[in-house]
């Protein structure tokens, strides 16, 4: 193994490339959860917005078309979620659990057909800076679009909750619905616009899965990162930069294990695979220590059902 | 500017309940008005429907003469119409500012301009930059107060204000409200306290099973004809046989309190040494946060001590956990009936059961003896006149005079040797408070004693052989209830001294 700074630079690389699917799941599941609503349908909407990018992909030939349906393919089976727990006011947990085991056997049945299909390469943009950059070029160069907005959007969370109006009517919906009706906010307009964009941004992260990472179509391909992404985003107590290291971390030690593993290290192979998991769950805690700030940042209406007096 | 608001045959229907029977009332700016009734009196619907959270089944209101709709609490801003719920409409997590800023239209910085002024002009201190629930309930109530001001309101309700401030708080409150009033604020204020309607307000409508039953002027009206006119029944004030200390043996002793904890939010006990004797009741006063709820706590044995003795009746208790503690005929009335006391979300015969002892034979074999349980549970509800005699109901569904009863209830009926109460009577009504406090009396002359932890002075006077007052987790000296006076109680209250 030689550990020179290029080949740091590309571990580097592909570890970001691999927390990508984590961090967009993630900062939807935060703003949903964030407005008092627990999807656990994570899973489900990004295996289904997979399949549904991949399917358009190779019927339309259009990456642009592809990625654009995943989103909205995710959107539309979050709709389910919606009017199931904002309408019919059924329990969150129970709902979310259906729509993931929906999610994976609907995802089964279209992707029938598109099993061993090649994928499309998708464009990576400055590959040229890339391959002439030694260090940072694997790592900031190279990449695709989604990377790019990926590694931004936890800023731009933080920043839509913190400083905007709407942000600040999200956190409100989420400490108290009934608080925020008394005061004229729609709590059922918001919480639906927060579970759609949760929707479209874990469809996003399943075609980013399919599309780019590992361009075809397995069945169950998304193995378990929607339950990581879930638990990042309690680790991280709903902050979302605390999220993006604790998908970096993730996706780091997940490829630093498999790079131990082929060097044949004298350890057992389970406890290197177990070890992205527990890695993340110590370091998200440690930096989440503070009480005060848990308090302040957690949902306090999370998962509980709002209905309006009349 | 002259305001007026009436409400014009007004009804509104639940299930089961006629919340609101064709109430009709006029109210007019530059006074107080006060909408007096028990819980459950339909006050609180109908100030819910003049802010828009609720609608009417039927009837109309007028603002100036004029029809208005309130169908959404939007419609009520709209219409200048402010209103600072029971419970607070506030977001915990959010800054008192965001708070502020979420339903106003204002820019940041305009919006900071004028609650700085608002904070200036009736000299209100609150930091607007630190969460909701790291303030007193007090400041909460102001926050809910600038949040109306805001919007420079015509009309100004109250939902029992005072219920969660303390006196000096509530003094406070008072003298703003009258400022808001002189500036043409029209306030109606809703409470089931009679001292406060006589203090503060100029006009007094009286609300009983959903109708309003009178309309005055408060000079009129006095403590017994208001109270006799909300209850529809002459209430017998009860006073308390002062005891003459018929038995001289100690029941519990308590020596070298001392806790010191970890929780920046909890008090610290300092060095508490009393006794109780049989069939007296020691009042502890104070202004709430000043130890009462470790001190209960302690008492019950939810909290565990070390170096403290506690002797019932020449045993060491101290160690020993509230279920173990109960076996000794100790019981216990924690201060939050829904949280602490009971489960609301279990029937009644459930809540009952939680109280098992081993003597109580409501398990066998590991499996619950609903039977048993439900005997058991009928006999408290017809013992303690919970008016109710469902034991399948949900604890949700009692209201808190009637919960209050049945946790009373639970606790009295297995005739224990010493009560151990915290605010029995919070937020209850006059007809429940009544109840309760016969109650406290009769165990008193039964030869029973108990230790009352009281933030109403009214309440200690009247049920205490003795007292003392609590002050930042040390006790004062214990005295007799015909030494004490209102005013001596203050001061102590305050952290003065008397002597």
């Amino acid at each position: 193994m030689s550990f020179d700074l290029n080949f740091i630079g590309i571990l580097i690389g592909a570890i970001m490339a691999s927390s990508v699917p984590l961090i967009l799941a993630a900062s939807g599941e935060l703003i949903t959860e964030r407005s008092g609503v627990l999807n656990l349908g994570v899973e489900g909407m990004m295996i289904i917005g997979a399949i549904s990018g991949f399917a358009l992909m190779v019927i339309t030939d259009n990456l642009f078309l592809a990625v654009i349906g995943s989103m909205l393919s995710g959107l539309i089976i979050s709709i389910i979620f919606g009017v199931l727990t904002q309408s019919l006011l059924t329990n969150h947990v129970a709902t979310g659990l259906a729509l993931t085991i929906f999610g994976i056997g609907m995802s089964a049945m279209i992707g029938k057909n598109f099993v061993g299909i090649p994928g499309k390469e998708f464009p990576l943009l400055f590959v040229n800076l890339k391959e002439n950059v030694p260090f940072l070029g694997p790592i900031l160069f190279g990449h695709s679009i989604i990377l790019y907005f990926a590694f931004l959007l936890p800023f731009l969370t933080n920043y839509f909750l913190k400083k905007t109006k709407i942000g600040l009517i999200i956190r409100a919906v989420g400490d108290s619905p009934t608080s925020a009706s008394n005061q004229g906010i729609n709590v059922t307009l918001v919480r639906y616009s927060c579970i759609l964009y949760g929707g479209a941004m874990c469809g996003l992260a399943g075609a980013y899965l399919s599309l780019i990472y590992t361009p075809q179509w397995i069945e169950n391909m998304t193995g378990g990162r929607g339950w990581i992404a879930l638990a990042l985003v309690v680790f991280a107590t709903w902050s979302p930069i605390k999220v993006l290291i604790g998908a970096l971390i993730f996706g780091g030690i997940t490829i630093l294990q498999l790079h131990m593993q082929a060097v044949g290290l004298r350890i057992p192979v389970q406890l290197l695979s177990a070890l992205p998991y527990i890695m993340t769950i110590i370091v998200l805690v440690v930096i989440s220590r503070d009480s005060r700030k848990i308090k302040l940042n957690t949902p306090t209406s999370l998962g509980q059902i709002f209905y309006k007096e009349k | 500017m002259n305001t007026k608001l009436r409400v014009s045959e007004i009804s509104k229907i639940y299930p089961g309940c006629v919340a609101n029977d064709e109430i009709s009332l006029e109210f007019g700016s530059g006074k107080i008005y006060a909408l007096l009734g028990e819980n459950g009196a339909g006050k609180s619907t109908l100030v819910k429907i003049l802010s828009g959270v609720v609608r009417p089944d039927k009837g109309e209101v007028f603002l100036n003469d004029k029809s208005i709709k309130l169908n959404s609490p939007l419609d009520a801003k709209k219409n200048n119409i402010g209103m600072v719920f029971q419970h607070f409409n506030l977001f915990e997590t959010l800054s008192v500012f965001e708070n502020l800023s979420i339903d106003s239209d204002k820019k940041n910085e305009e919006l900071r301009l004028s609650v700085s002024n608002i904070l200036k002009k009736y000299n209100f201190k609150i930091d607007l930059d630190i969460p909701v629930l790291n303030l007193s309930a007090g400041q909460k109530q102001k926050v809910e107060i600038i949040r109306c001001l805001i919007r420079s309101p015509k009309v100004l309700i109250m939902d029992e204000p005072t219920s969660v401030l303390t006196e000096q708080e509530t003094e406070d409150l008072f003298v703003s409200l009258r400022k808001f009033s002189d500036e043409g604020i029209l306030i109606i204020y809703i409470t089931h306290k009679l001292k406060e309607v006589l203090s503060l307000c100029d006009e007094v409508a009286v609300m009983r099973k959903g109708k309003v039953v009178s309309v005055s002027k408060t000079k009129e009206e006095k403590i017994e004809t208001l109270a006799n006119k909300m209850v529809g029944e002459n209430l017998n004030t009860i006073k308390k046989k002062i005891n003459n200390f018929k038995y001289s043996e100690e029941i519990l002793k308590i020596s070298n309190l001392n806790f010191k904890s970890e929780d920046p939010y909890e008090t610290d006990l300092i060095n508490l040494n009393f006794s109780i004797k049989k069939g007296e009741c020691l009042g502890i006063a104070g202004i709430s946060g000043n130890g009462q709820s470790e001190l209960f706590q302690i008492l019950s044995g939810e909290i565990i001590t070390e170096y403290t003795s506690i002797k019932f009746r020449d045993k060491e208790i101290s160690k020993l956990n509230p279920r173990e503690r109960r076996e000794y005929l100790m019981a216990f009335s924690p201060e939050d009936r829904i949280s602490q006391a009971a489960v609301p979300e279990l029937k009644i015969y459930e809540n009952v059961a939680l109280n098992n002892f081993k003597s109580s034979n409501f398990f066998e074999k590991g499996l619950v003896n609903e039977k048993k349980i439900k005997e058991h549970s009928k006999k408290i509800l017809s013992n303690f006149s919970v008016n109710t005699d469902n034991v399948e109901m949900k604890s949700q569904f009692l209201s808190g005079g009637n919960l209050q009863k049945l946790i009373i209830g639970r606790e009295l009926i297995t005739s224990p040797e010493l009560l151990v109460c915290f605010n029995p009577t919070w937020g209850l009504d006059v007809g429940a408070i009544n109840y309760i406090h016969e109650t406290l009396i009769n165990i008193n002359e039964q030869g029973k004693s108990s230790i009352l932890i009281s933030t109403d002075n009214d309440e200690l006077l009247r049920l205490s052989d003795r007292i003392c007052v609590i002050y930042k987790g040390k006790l004062s000296k214990i005295m007799d209830v015909n030494e004490v006076t209102p005013e001596k109680l203050g001061i102590l209250m305050g952290g003065g001294s008397i002597d």
